[in-house]
């Protein structure tokens, strides 16, 4: 029987880069087949040839056996393929239904008929279990629900081929479940869905087959049954990666952050920090962990200065900070990498150079009697860039243009490079691949060793435990409990997670 | 409360939907704009040459509606100018709206200069204005009825259009594609959606409505054309729409208010009283209705603070 979806030596360059290089590979009907591979691997690339939104300079698709030519969205849409991206494209004030069926509405004399869209998109929500309210919209949806509702807009264009880029990116662990629920539900009725991801205990969870690209070509397509992790990883990056607890010698500090019954809100106004204490000393790294949504954020925006608590105090190296603005923080002591390095993290038009400037422009050597020396800041910034690994060919590349890891790496070199007493990383691996994970791991041990404090915010948990020295874990604002990242249990630190207390757990 | 009575009274509501409904059928045009994503400051500009063709038109064709529809068709051609340059070649769009509310402005003075020698104004007994409707069932209803039921067809026509508008916004294909086409242009282009296209149709509707609106002045209750005849119900309109974030319903609302206002500083002009006092009643609305729209989101950290202390107590206890 021929493949549901077929691409023969399909390969794609950007300039000089290749993206994908002579990829060949067959998904069969009725399969979960996974597309894996590190950042910049050439996954979304492959899948956007597929789908219509690039061409490929070689290669052919083949659909049911027949090879086509996918002009754009419309052809493959046509062809019964449909696609989840990773950034949705929903219209926040109107209903599920009505972005369900934008551009194809269901019309009755001349008006919007909107009771009838409703009543299909409640029977196809229901037929796969998706759980939606078609009257709902779509801002008072959480990322979980509006992810739903693109799989509902692809299914009610009849696709049959479902790719999902990175679906899991934005999920809680929770969602996550539903989504392979659901996507087995998807399978077992006969479709085909293609899975884009880099968390290999997902990959080998939901997937049938699994394909591994690295560096834009085919490593292996192989059925998920003969893989386990370890294989998976070393398809991935051709070495072991290490995601053992890191040897660390003890370290007793003074208090370098103090924080005393602080509250905050978050942007709807409603609590989101409910009394926390915490206390991070020097060459201690502090981890937190919790659910997304449970106050992580604002604990990040109240230390880094940018959220002012409502009540509550802040030390940091002793002096009372309480309600500073971020460049107090940062003069007080504190270096900060943000969670999203886009928004936060850097300016992504400017070059490297100026990227690491942010933040000591008015500081000597790099600034003298109010002018910037650029000699100064280029020989910081290819020392850094040789330091950090960051790959791009000289200091004058245009942030944009580099990889989310390199990105990261920018970002992470600067606030390192400052010596801080304090350092705040919020995410420090986040859309990051293996390679540079380790090297930004490293980097961490490092700073912690060399004295530094660190706050730890991920969402990642074994990340959190192989490099923390103590872990809190944070539930409804609160700190629900702390463990010892060295003898705890991924049950201990979920039960902590779902709110329960540890104290009250002995006592019972 | 004599004072009061004779202030307040039926035909001062009559005189508020008539001050009413020019800012009216210029904010609803407005509606389509600001639904698309476009911030369109020419409302002005479009109203006035509408109010200035519309009376060259009654002259020309000797016939009030031939005048409406001629205003119209000018206002359109402003709309198109706008859309052109703010869609087809992303021009800044307070930029583009200022400049066409100038060249408006110019424009009819010149005009009325080559066309009439006259400056200021166009004033002739030639000239056409809209015929005041009688309907009977409405008069019938004692003095609030004869009130309501002799107004010139554009009046009652603001008011059906709020409703009519409305369907079309939110009942409508073009309506939600042009709703879409504002808020995620992203998501509607993946679809296949024309926002370009969308956004120029919004644009002309919005050009009809405020070629109605000028041609309401210049035909409705006087009939004559002035320099600057609009006086900045254009910008009262745009405020509207602020506002309103474009809802017909609520334009409505806010409409009324500015209809309030300026009729009852008309109406405060006969007392007597200093005419410099009473022509700042509708900014003191303006002003209170802001204050009163702006007051929920007072600085936040005022309120976060009284609210986090009232949970600590409520938590300590």
């Amino acid at each position: 029987m021929a493949f549901a979806v077929e691409m023969i030596g399909v390969s794609k360059s950007f300039g000089p880069v290749a993206a994908n290089r002579d990829v060949s590979f067959g998904v069969r009907h009725g399969e979960i087949h996974a597309l894996v591979g590190e950042n910049g691997a050439g996954k979304t690339t492959l899948m956007n040839i597929l789908f219509g939104l690039m061409q490929p300079d070689s290669g052919e698709i083949r659909i049911d056996g027949k090879p086509v030519v996918m002009e754009s969205p419309r052809t493959s849409i046509g062809l019964g393929l449909g696609m989840v991206h990773q950034h949705f494209k929903l219209v926040p004030s109107l209903t599920v239904a009505e972005n369900m069926f934008l551009g194809m509405e269901i019309t009755k004399a001349g008006l919007v008929d909107r009771k009838a869209q409703s009543e299909k998109a409640r029977a196809l929500s229901e037929e796969f279990g998706l759980r939606i309210d078609p009257d709902r919209r779509i801002h008072e949806l959480s990322v979980g629900a509006e992810q739903r509702v693109e799989i509902l807009k692809v299914l009610a264009r009849g696709a049959n081929v479902v790719i999902l880029d990175e679906p899991t990116a934005v999920l809680t662990p929770q969602e996550s479940r539903d989504l392979f629920r659901i996507i087995r539900r998807f399978a077992d009725t006969g479709m085909t869905v293609i899975f884009i991801s880099h968390h290999l205990d997902e990959v080998l969870e939901v997937s049938d087959t699994v394909t591994v690209l690295r560096d834009g070509a085919v490593v292996g397509t192989r059925p998920t049954k003969e893989l386990d992790e370890d294989s998976l990883v070393n398809m991935m990056v051709g070495r072991q990666v290490n995601f053992d607890r890191r040897e660390r010698k003890k370290m007793s500090g003074n208090t370098v952050l103090e924080l005393r019954d602080v509250f905050a809100r978050d942007d709807r106004g409603l609590p989101a920090l409910r009394g926390i204490d915490l206390e991070v000393r020097a060459g201690e790294i502090v981890g937190i962990v919790g659910v997304d949504g449970n106050g992580q954020t604002e604990l990040s925006e109240v230390v880094s200065g940018l959220r002012a608590p409502s009540h509550g105090e802040i030390f940091l190296d002793g002096k009372a900070v309480e309600g500073s603005d971020p460049r107090h923080m940062r003069a007080a002591g504190l270096a900060h990498v943000p969670a999203d390095r886009l928004v936060r993290g850097v300016n992504p038009g400017a070059d490297i150079a100026s990227n690491i400037l942010m933040g000591r422009q008015h500081v000597a050597p790099w600034a003298k009697k109010g002018l910037i020396r650029w000699g100064k800041v280029r020989e910081l910034a290819r020392e850094l860039m040789q330091r950090f690994d960051i790959r791009a060919k000289d200091e004058h590349v245009a942030v944009k243009t580099l990889s989310g890891g390199n990105m990261q790496k920018v970002v992470v070199a600067r606030e390192f490079s400052q010596h801080m007493p304090l350092l705040l990383i919020d995410q420090p691996t986040r859309g990051v691949d293996i390679g540079a994970m380790e090297g930004i791991h490293d980097e961490i041990i490092r700073r912690r060793d060399a004295g530094a404090a660190i706050l730890l915010i991920s969402v990642q948990i074994d990340e959190i435990l192989a490099l923390a020295d103590r872990v809190l874990v944070m539930f409804n604002g609160g700190i629900s409990g702390e463990v010892d990242p060295a003898n705890t249990t991924e049950e201990e630190i979920g039960y902590l997670m779902a709110g329960g207390s540890r104290s009250k757990e002995a006592a019972a | 409360m004599e004072v009061l009575e004779t202030i307040f009274n039926v035909s001062l509501i009559a005189a508020m939907l008539r001050t009413t409904t020019p800012i009216l059928l210029v904010a609803l045009g407005g509606t389509f704009t600001t639904k698309a994503g476009i911030f369109n400051i020419g409302l002005e500009g479009q109203m006035l040459l509408g109010a200035f063709f519309a009376v060259l038109g009654s002259l020309w064709t000797q016939s009030a509606w031939g005048g409406v529809a001629i205003g119209v068709l000018a206002a359109m051609c402003v709309a198109l100018t706008f859309s052109f340059f703010v869609v087809t070649l992303r021009a800044n769009e307070v930029v583009v709206g200022l400049a066409l509310n100038i060249l408006a402005g110019g424009l009819t003075i010149t005009l009325t200069k080559a066309i009439f020698g006259t400056r200021g104004s166009i004033v002739s007994g030639d000239i056409v204005g809209l015929p005041r409707l009688h309907i009977p069932v409405i008069e019938d209803l004692g003095s609030l009825g004869k009130a309501l039921g002799s107004f010139t067809p554009l009046i009652y026509l603001a008011f059906i259009l709020v409703f009519v508008v409305w369907v079309i916004i939110y009942r409508t294909k073009l309506g939600l594609y042009i709703r879409v086409a504002g808020e995620k242009p992203a998501a509607a282009e993946a679809l296949g959606i024309p926002t370009g296209l969308m956004q120029h149709i919004a644009s002309l509707l919005c050009g009809v409505l405020a070629g109605l609106a000028g041609a309401h002045l210049s035909l409705g209750y006087i009939t004559m054309f002035a320099e600057n005849m609009s006086s900045g119900r254009g910008f009262m309109a745009v405020a509207v729409l602020i506002f309103s974030a474009g809802d017909p319903v609520k334009v409505l609302f806010g409409c009324l208010l500015f209809g309030f206002a300026d009729a009852l500083s008309l109406r405060l002009q006969t007392f007597g009283l200093s005419s410099y006092l009473v022509l700042t009643v509708p900014y003191l609305v303006t002003l209170g209705a802001l204050f009163l729209l702006t007051y929920r989101q007072r600085p936040k950290i005022f309120r976060e603070t009284a609210e986090s202390l009232q949970l600590i107590r409520r938590e300590k206890a």
